[in-house]
């Protein structure tokens, strides 16, 4: 079952950041399609919580040097 | 103990929070360092701690470089990195040092005033309230907003935000709608009034059945319009990615080849560091960004970089007439009594037989003959199909309809009568001859009245430099002319079909100009399609509207197409302005590389303020002024005119 989570940064300070949020969280098991929004912060991630948990979601961010959170939409 | 412990701990995990005490850290120890060399001479010191320094705040942006490479992205940071390394190889502390603290220190500003630039949609975001108060059971419950279950109860209290998109069943309240058309008016709200998830009810309190909740409210759906528009690439933009793409990549090769002929690693190292792309790959999305954020806090959707693009180029604007420039309802303009009968007693004859009437030219008469008093009884009413009815009204027959009517009947109009009929034609209004058991008593004028701060908008526009603004209708001429002079349009198109509105907009294209269409209903789609942006007026109600325009106003009020012109335009320059600069930098430091008067740090610095700079210059857009509205709303003018326009005729 996947399902979309949509994350918001405050912090994407450079587009160059993109592809590498994009990357990591792709890299992830049970991750199916991941997109960053550079313009307004928003990180869309179609995944399945069994394997990737948003907490997850969020913990890969993090690894790339940014902090998201969850958002309703 | 336990408690600080904690707090450095999260001070390390939340990345921002880290990086900016790994740039604190570093400031200081580079402090420290000049301190101690020029202060105390102590030049072993000097060099510990620039070390130091390029250490504390290089780990942070070589991890971030490694987990990039990873998964296979050549980052800004490898350039930083690679660039730092190798100037504490060949002995550069104080480069090494100043780059990479000068890099995280422009990331965190950067973070932060980019932050602020999406700030505008924040507040659309922050308009939405959490939780809704719910009647459940005949109790108050409070529940996540998007929770509540359609045709619930919600109760709204004064000065709380409504939480749905809803009708009100019970209580009165004034409504600032500005979260979603911007109007700084508070609307009133009573039982049977639509009310929008995000507005704010100012006193009273409300009940409100939800109709639509979370993601489906009209404040969601515009949040994600905005942001869809955001995303949007402008032309210039995604030229600039495809540019950026390469230019990286093609820095490095540079750095290379630069070492290859000149053996100077010292210029290698500070390419790399000055061929950050930062200023020009964010110089079109900052003023994109802030441009539509700008806009939309107006109740302005403008749906897209492109759109502002050629928004931004527009000097020739069409409008449709009826329901864009003109309210689309028909109202009472003008009383004719004739043969002495008094005004106030004809409107009040043709009113109560009117009140029998299914017409829509028969509502506003109705309304009009209401505000002066109380209307008669019907005592029987009798419908002619396309032309009018005949009521009876104390014993005596009124008969109220066109000409037709009148000929049908076999009621003449004498000379009185028919100059009185071409002047309300000639003035474009639409005639309701009244007569009384066979004679003609007099006319109505009926016609659809020019938007409120119509003449202004398009004044406004003139003055921003749209030279030439076109009236489109498929109206009759008298009519379309007698609003076009009141609203100052010169140019009028009158008796249009669809297709002959598209046909002049292409023609008008061909003729080089770049046009813009405001209008809305089926009529005008061709038009609107043609046009190079197409403008919707009152979208905040109608999906279609929202879905299909380039420009989307929430709002009916002409005075936010001169606003979104304007903005269009600030965007547009602004955008020209922050690629002027990065390019410029660019430029001007490869050329200062080359010429061996830019230097590692120097380079770094130089770079980090080019992106500031833009990202402030984009920022100026937030804070062009709101062009108000004039007061009061346009219906009220519409029913308080009918009296000096009688007075005239």
């Amino acid at each position: 079952m996947t399902q979309k989570t949509i994350l918001r940064s405050d912090e994407l300070s450079c587009p160059s950041c993109v592809p590498k949020i994009e990357k990591a969280l792709n890299a992830l098991p049970g991750v199916a399609k991941a997109e960053v929004r550079f313009n307004t912060g928003k990180i869309e991630v179609e995944h399945d919580p069994a394997q990737s948990s948003v907490e997850a979601l969020v913990e890969a961010v993090r690894g790339t040097g940014y902090e998201a959170r969850p958002a309703a939409f | 103990m336990s408690n600080l412990v904690s707090r450095i701990k999260s001070a390390f995990v939340h990345p921002a929070r880290r990086r900016f005490w790994l740039t604190v850290g570093s400031g200081g120890l580079i402090a420290a360092g000049l301190l101690a060399r020029y202060g105390f001479g102590m030049v072993e010191a000097w060099t510990a701690l620039m070390v130091a320094a390029a250490f504390l705040a290089g780990s942070d942006i070589a991890i971030r470089a490694w987990r990039s490479l990873r998964v296979k992205h050549f980052s800004i940071e490898l350039l930083v990195t690679v660039a730092a390394v190798g100037a504490l190889i060949i002995g550069e502390v104080w480069e090494s040092a100043a780059v990479t603290f000068l890099f995280m220190f422009g990331g965190w500003l950067e973070a932060r005033t980019m932050g602020q630039t999406r700030g505008a949609l924040k507040a659309l975001l922050d308009a939405a309230p959490a939780t809704a108060t719910v009647l459940r059971d005949g109790d108050p419950v409070e529940v996540p907003a998007h929770m509540v279950q359609l045709g619930e109860t919600v109760l709204v209290r004064a000065g709380q935000r409504i939480p749905v998109d809803g009708e009100v069943t019970e209580g009165t309240a004034a409504v600032s709608e500005a979260a979603i058309t911007g109007e700084p008016m508070p609307a009133e709200k009573a039982p049977g009034s639509h009310v929008h998830a995000g507005t704010i009810a100012e006193n009273g309190l409300l009940r409100i059945r939800a109709t639509n909740v979370g993601a489906d409210t009209t404040l969601a759906r515009i949040i994600q319009r905005v942001e869809e528009a955001q995303e949007e690439k402008a032309p210039s933009q995604r030229m600039i990615e495809r540019f950026a793409q390469w230019y990286t990549p093609s820095i490095i090769g540079l750095a290379v080849a630069a070492f290859a002929v000149t053996q100077d690693i010292r210029l290698a190292l500070t390419l790399l560091v000055v061929g950050c792309p930062g200023a020009l790959v964010i110089s079109t999305p900052v003023s994109i960004v802030a441009g539509i954020g700008r806009a939309a806090r107006s109740g302005i959707l403008i749906k897209g970089g492109q759109h502002l693009e050629s928004a931004g180029r527009i000097d020739t604007l069409a409008l449709d007439k009826t329901g864009t420039l003109t309210e689309g309802k028909p109202q009472l303009a003008s009383i004719v009594a004739l043969g002495g009968i008094a005004e106030a007693e004809l409107l009040h004859l043709a009113a109560t037989a009117e009140t029998g009437s299914t017409h829509p030219l028969g509502r506003p008469i109705v309304e009009a003959g209401r505000k002066q008093g109380p209307l008669s009884t019907l005592e029987s009413l009798e419908e002619h199909a396309g032309m009018g009815l005949s009521a009876r009204i104390d014993g005596r027959i009124i008969a109220a309809g066109n000409r037709r009517l009148m000929d049908t009947l076999g009621i003449a109009l004498g000379q009185e009568g028919e100059a009185a009929l071409d002047r309300l034609l000639s003035n474009g209004q639409t005639p309701i001859l009244v007569a009384r058991d066979g004679q003609l008593i007099g006319m109505l004028g009926m016609s659809d009245m020019a938007r409120e701060g119509a003449a202004e908008a398009i004044t406004r526009l003139r003055n921003i430099g749209i030279g030439r603004v076109v009236m489109l209708t498929g109206d009759q001429h008298g009519a379309a002319e007698a609003i076009a002079r009141e609203v100052g349009i010169d140019e009028v198109h009158a008796g249009l079909m669809p297709e002959d509105k598209l046909e002049l907009i292409r023609k008008m294209k061909a003729d080089g100009a770049h046009v813009a269409m405001v209008g809305d209903g089926i009529n005008d789609a061709p038009a609107l399609a043609a046009a190079d942006t197409s403008i919707a007026m009152g979208a905040a109600g109608s999906d279609v509207a929202i879905e299909t325009a380039d420009i989307a106003l929430l709002k009916d009020d002409l005075g936010k197409i001169p606003e979104a012109m304007a903005i269009s335009r600030a965007t547009l320059g602004n955008m020209r302005q922050n690629l002027v600069i990065a390019l410029v930098t660019v430029a001007g430091l490869l050329a200062g590389v080359f010429s061996g008067n830019v230097h590692m740090a120097g380079g770094m610095l130089v770079h980090q303020l080019s992106v500031l700079i833009v990202i402030a210059n984009g920022m100026r857009l937030l804070r062009m002024p709101k062009t108000t509205a004039p007061g009061g709303r346009a219906s009220k003018v519409a029913t308080a005119r009918p009296a000096t326009v009688a007075a005239r005729g």
